[in-house]
């Protein structure tokens, strides 16, 4: 796979090749302290909420809680990794909940659905929605929402 | 000195509804494409690209770079986004945000905040809707 991966050759999912219906689970993934520390250098969101323990221990949550994005990017990172031959979802829009915090140390995974596949107006490509719910390791879901993407078409 | 710069914090009660706010702007590097993918798994297809939910992620720490005293948010509740043009290494992005609904609650109030993520030439990048549970103002001690 990796060989294949290296000359170009690794074999992708296509726009005909996602149904309605298909379903996928991700591996997990534990969210650790490094994590939000990264996201708060990389992305410039220092707030409180991600970077200062004593302020968060009085606090609702009791402690630094995840980026809400940090968790749509870690599930969309997930997904690309369960879906078995790779396939490039170009996102066009996505609607989504932050239901309940991400803790450090919790363990993620994705649960996702196709929900709709139609044609796009551009013949090379298709319109895919997918269903997602992010769910840590008590089974709550903590974020969920819709993405929504063009993938490219299998050249006829 | 103005009114905004004697407040150390924003709460509910300080969000104008209207009121216009604009970053200054960051250049999209291949350092920003290599740490985003290799912190969360997600890289572009294309190797001048740039993963979709990077400028979109980086756009909330542009906000923070703006001279003004923070909003206290409490919560990220949710948003919707759509991406209209992708971005690539080298794109200089700025974010242009405005507040166009808030909601008093009981503990706090809801502020939704329309955000464009705009590139060098002034396109749209991407835009959207968020939803933010922000804290009202504690009740100051007698001075």
């Amino acid at each position: 796979m990796l060989f294949l991966r290296a000359v170009g050759l690794e074999p992708r999912l296509y726009f005909d090749d996602l149904h309605v219906g298909d379903e996928y689970t991700s591996p997990g993934r534990t969210v650790t302290e490094a994590d939000i520390v990264i996201f708060a250098g990389l992305s410039g969101d220092y707030n409180v909420l991600h970077t200062d323990a004593e302020h968060m221990k009085s606090s609702i949550f009791g402690e630094r809680i995840a980026h809400g994005l940090l968790g749509l990017s870690i599930q969309h990172g997930l997904l690309n990794r369960s879906m078995p031959a790779g396939v490039d979802l170009r996102f066009v829009g996505l609607k989504w909940k932050f239901r309940g915090p991400i803790k450090i140390g919790d363990t993620l995974h994705v649960r996702a659905r196709i929900a709709a596949t139609q044609d796009s107006d551009k013949p090379e490509w298709g319109r895919v929605t997918i269903d997602r719910q992010v769910v840590n390791q008590l089974g709550e879901v903590v974020q969920e929402g819709e993405t929504e993407h063009l993938v490219a078409r299998r050249l006829r | 000195m103005g009114p905004l710069a004697r407040k150390s914090k924003l709460y509910f009660e300080d969000v104008e509804v209207g009121f216009v706010l604009e970053t200054p702007g960051l250049t999209l590097t291949e350092t920003h494409v290599a740490m985003f993918g290799g912190l969360v798994d997600d890289r572009p297809a294309d190797p001048r690209g740039v993963p979709d939910l990077l400028p979109l992620c980086l756009s909330t720490g542009l906000g923070w770079r703006v001279p003004q005293p923070p909003l206290v948010v409490l919560a990220f509740m949710g948003f919707e986004w759509t991406f209209l043009r992708p971005a690539c290494v080298g794109d200089t992005i700025r974010c242009v945000s405005r507040s166009v609904a808030k909601r008093g609650m009981k503990d706090g109030g809801v502020v939704i905040e329309e955000r464009r993520i705009m590139n060098q030439r002034d396109e749209v990048v991407q835009i959207g809707k968020l939803t933010l549970l922000v804290a009202k103002r504690p009740p100051e001690p007698a001075s």
